[in-house]
């Protein structure tokens, strides 16, 4: 199923190749968003058929079925503890739910377009989310009450993500640029990347330090940004991304890998240093949209579109 | 907030009153060392611990045994427990985490001011100053209390000087004293109404050396900055007074035996003297020369280079702030409302005070929009400039443009995973276990089937309502709670009550629904019946309150069924 790339092996630890698991079949239509959760117990999977599915990651049984959306989920997070998710809708709202009862806990509304992305802090007091409103919005999570409306960009925001300690948020948007605001105040801090007419910004996350921004633009580019200089240093090439708002992650269980979905319907693992292509997993039959990394174990999720709306897990060979 | 990006220079002091917090009437604040959490010990002798992130309640600490005001509140050095001591002399040890109170004990008299030892993971001991006699470090396993010597005569040895004063030396002090421990706990220095400061070992209660305050007026308050750096005194005569700390930060009653092995020249009180000007070396006095002012309370900034004097007599709210040069930068001026406590965050450029009233008042700067930030290339200046443009700058094809491309050295080994420690807590050997936030539970939208008719229900619905709102609402209305009855009764009710719209009946037609809602959902049979009639009172819901309703409610409504 996976297929070797053709550069020389990066440094210790050797990689080790990644092989199809399983695939998940549950969803009706394309599924948006794949992850794990922070403690690595549980897996869920949003879906353009308005429902999110929560599976253990060990058994990957079905525990329970989120459903209450009236439009397609984009785009989900977990809390610190693995309790709830807060899930973004084309409904306008978002909704956090009890992970593991399924129960609809708290509806957010505010915004007035697709909620498109969301993202929990660490303390996993406040949510942000970015929308096709063009706004960047944070909430405080135990009153449902937004705290900050930012008019953050010119075009859907279709990325946000804060930073380790909950400082800072990093977003994106198909306006070509990418920024990153004072979770505290809402401010502006900085334009990362602010070119005219420049490719869509369609994914951006911060490095598990803090330190860097992973930003993945409709160019097929997929680069690591140093943000306080404002230089890129890393740029990962070889997939295909042109469209969708294609979702990519840091692998740190074993050696430091960067993974992303593509549109040639593989999902592709890069050494981080070297930037080379170490392995393309070839199984989904569409576009894979989202990748996740189990946070202890080598094992990856990813989820395909509407040709395809399987979410496959992959692991490593012992 | 250490974040390289975020603009240094900004982190000055604060300028306005950013929001304030409402709950009760609060006494007395406190940060935990992180500021993500704030404690406040109210008047009905509960403490509340504010998300500061969020400005919401994180925890409520209530005590049905305790209604007395709160006097004090204190954080553990890993946050995980408070500390809090009340008008009916109690001190009360909460864990934080599951609201729990550890222990109870009652003194002899009300504890004005109350510290948790800095060291110990679970918290044993607290230093407790009483209204008027000496302080005493209270054993919370126990109960058992040792006092502090206050005062040092002066034909002692200046060994066991300690022995002689509690309160058996015929003269029990009256008036108030301060007391506080050093960075790591190994050291008391009391401040006494003779207006000396003590060095007091905490291990054997020993005093090691004094420090005479000029002017030799009562001393209110003595603090240290939060890296041990500094300590200032608020004494009666009007006057802030900043120490340098020559002490080591570690190993300081070590350090202590052997100043004074070396001051062998001079005994009893001279020695002690001579010890204790080797310690703490004045650098700066603040006043307020003109106005006189008695300061209420003092502090440092989180870092240490402001010092902050706040008054609250007649009636003033007001909060100066000096660099510890002696420079006065700022007065803020708050509400008429008398001051009562200050905290200074321990990271942030904001002050916290609160108000006679339990207002509490957060003070942060005045933000202005940073238009640079939006663009890296605009340069904001000074004033006007005459531009040169470059060579090549009008070209077609300008030659400059190809040399941005090439500057990007992609082999350059990356970092993505350690962590910096971070500086301003490099003295948390074990971080992880330290308690920064509570777990924010969402406050469930009361009833799923609420949220359909929109936002503004939510409003009541928190105001007021929380238990079984149905039975409540059928007794209003003077019909008998049965949950059985005809659901075809409660829509008319509560289309009833939307022809009089008075404030009151407007809360109360919510439940109404709410309660048709709930039993549609006992009585599973007549569902279609609901449904049919359901839909006229949502209609008029619907105009009643110019809700957004989607198109797609009535399919939704399976979802629930």
């Amino acid at each position: 199923m996976a297929s070797r790339g053709s550069s020389q092996p990066p440094p210790s630890p050797p990689f080790r190749a990644y092989r199809h698991y399983k695939s998940l079949t549950s969803h009706k239509q394309a599924v948006s968003c794949v992850k794990f959760s922070n403690d690595g117990s549980l897996l869920a999977s949003s879906s353009l058929d308005k429902t999110l599915i929560v599976y253990s990651s060990q058994t990957l049984s079905s525990l329970s079925h989120l459903i209450g959306h009236s439009a397609g989920v984009s785009d989900f997070s977990w809390s610190l503890d693995s309790h709830y998710i807060c899930s973004a809708s084309d409904d306008k709202t978002l909704r956090i739910w009890d992970a593991r009862s399924g129960e609809s806990v708290k509806t957010l509304r505010g915004h007035s377009g697709f909620v498109f992305c969301v993202d929990f802090n660490p303390q996993s007091n406040l949510i942000v989310s970015g929308s096709f409103d063009e706004t960047v919005r944070v909430w405080d999570v135990k009153t449902g009450k937004v705290i900050h409306v930012i008019r953050a960009h010119a075009m859907p925001v279709t990325s946000v993500h804060f930073i380790r300690d909950g400082s800072i948020i990093v977003s994106g948007s198909h306006d070509g640029k990418c920024k990153i605001w004072d979770a505290a105040t809402g401010a502006c801090l900085k334009t990362l990347i602010d070119e005219k007419d420049g490719p869509a910004v369609s994914f951006a996350k911060f490095s598990p330090n803090g330190k860097f921004v992973l930003v993945a633009t409709l160019d097929d580019n997929l680069r690591l940004w140093n943000y306080s200089t404002g230089r890129y240093i890393k740029n990962y090439l070889g997939h295909v991304n042109k469209v969708y708002c294609i979702t990519s992650t840091f692998s740190v269980t074993n050696g430091k890998y960067i993974v992303s979905g593509s549109e040639d319907h593989c999902v592709y693992i890069w050494d981080l240093q070297g930037k080379n292509m170490v392995q393309k997993l070839v199984g989904h039959t569409d576009s894979v949209i989202s990748v996740s990394c189990h946070p202890t174990e080598n094992k990856i999720a990813s989820a395909g579109l509407d040709n395809d709306r399987t979410v496959r897990i992959w692991v490593q060979d012992t | 907030m250490n974040v390289s990006i975020i603009d240094p220079l900004q982190g000055d002091f604060p300028e306005i009153i950013e929001e304030y917090l409402e709950h009760g009437v609060m006494k007395c604040i406190a940060f935990n060392r992180r500021g993500t959490l704030l404690a406040a010990g109210c008047s009905d002798g509960t403490c509340v611990i504010w998300d500061f992130e969020t400005r919401g309640i994180a925890k409520e600490l209530r005590d049905k045994d305790s209604v007395c005001p709160i006097t004090c509140v204190c954080w553990s050095k890993y946050g995980r427990h408070v500390l809090v001591s009340a008008t009916d002399k109690s001190l009360t040890l909460w864990d934080v985490v599951n609201g729990e109170k550890i222990t109870r004990i009652t003194l002899q008299q009300t504890t004005l001011s109350a510290r948790l030892h800095p060291s110990s993971r679970v918290p044993s001991v607290c230093l407790a100053c009483p209204l008027s006699s000496a302080p005493v470090l209270v054993d919370l396993n126990t109960g058992s209390t040792t006092v502090l010597p206050v005062s040092v005569s002066d034909t002692g040895n200046g060994v066991v000087p300690a022995l002689r004063n509690k309160f058996s030396d015929g003269s029990p002090p009256l008036t108030p004293t301060a007391a506080c421990f050093n960075k790591y706990g190994d050291l008391i220095y009391v401040g006494n109404s003779k207006g000396e400061i003590l060095i007091v070992d905490y291990k054997n209660i020993q005093v090691h050396g004094i420090v005479p305050v000029s002017g030799g007026a009562v001393i209110k308050n003595i603090v240290f900055s939060r890296n041990g750096q500094y300590l200032l005194t608020n004494s009666n005569d009007r006057t802030i007074r900043v120490y340098e700390n020559h002490l080591p930060q570690k190993d300081g009653p070590a350090t202590l035996d052997e100043l004074s092995r070396t001051v062998d020249e001079v005994h009893g009180m001279e020695k002690l003297k001579a010890v204790g000007s080797k310690c703490l070396i004045l650098s700066r006095e603040f006043q307020d020369s003109i106005n006189r002012i008695h300061w209420k309370t003092t502090c440092f900034s989180g870092d240490g280079e402001w010092v902050v004097g706040a008054s609250g007599s007649k009636g003033e709210h007001k909060i100066y702030i000096w660099d510890r040069a002696g420079h006065l930068v700022k007065i803020l001026e708050g509400p008429k409302e008398a001051l009562m406590d200050i905290a200074w965050h321990p990271v942030n450029p904001v002050v916290v005070s609160v108000s006679v009233t339990g207002l509490v008042y957060i003070w942060a700067k005045d933000y202005t929009e940073n238009w640079s930030a939006f663009a890296p290339d605009f340069k904001e200046l000074e004033e006007n400039e005459e531009y040169v443009e470059r060579e090549d700058e009008f070209d077609l094809v300008p030659d400059t443009e190809k040399v941005k491309e090439s500057n990007v050295n992609e082999d350059e080994e990356v970092d993505i995973f350690t962590v910096e420690k971070d500086s301003a807590f490099s003295d948390s050997d074990m971080s992880q276990e330290e308690l920064c936030f509570l777990p924010a539970v969402p406050c469930p939208d009361s009833l799923e089937l609420q949220d359909k008719y929109g936002g503004s229900s939510s409003k009541l619905v928190d105001s007021n309502h929380s238990g079984s709102p149905f039975s409540e609402e059928a007794g209003q209305n003077g019909q008998p709670s049965n949950p059985a009855s005809s659901p075809l009764e409660a829509v008319g009710n509560s289309m009833g009550e939307d022809t009089g719209l008075t404030e009151s009946s407007k809360r109360r037609r919510k439940p109404s629904e709410k309660g048709l809602e709930l039993q549609a959902e006992k009585v599973r049979k007549p569902i279609k019946k609901i449904k049919a009639s359901g839909k006229l009172s949502k209609a008029k819901n619907k105009s009643m309150e110019e809700q957004d309703t989607s198109n797609g409610e009535y399919g939704d409504d399976d979802v629930y069924m």
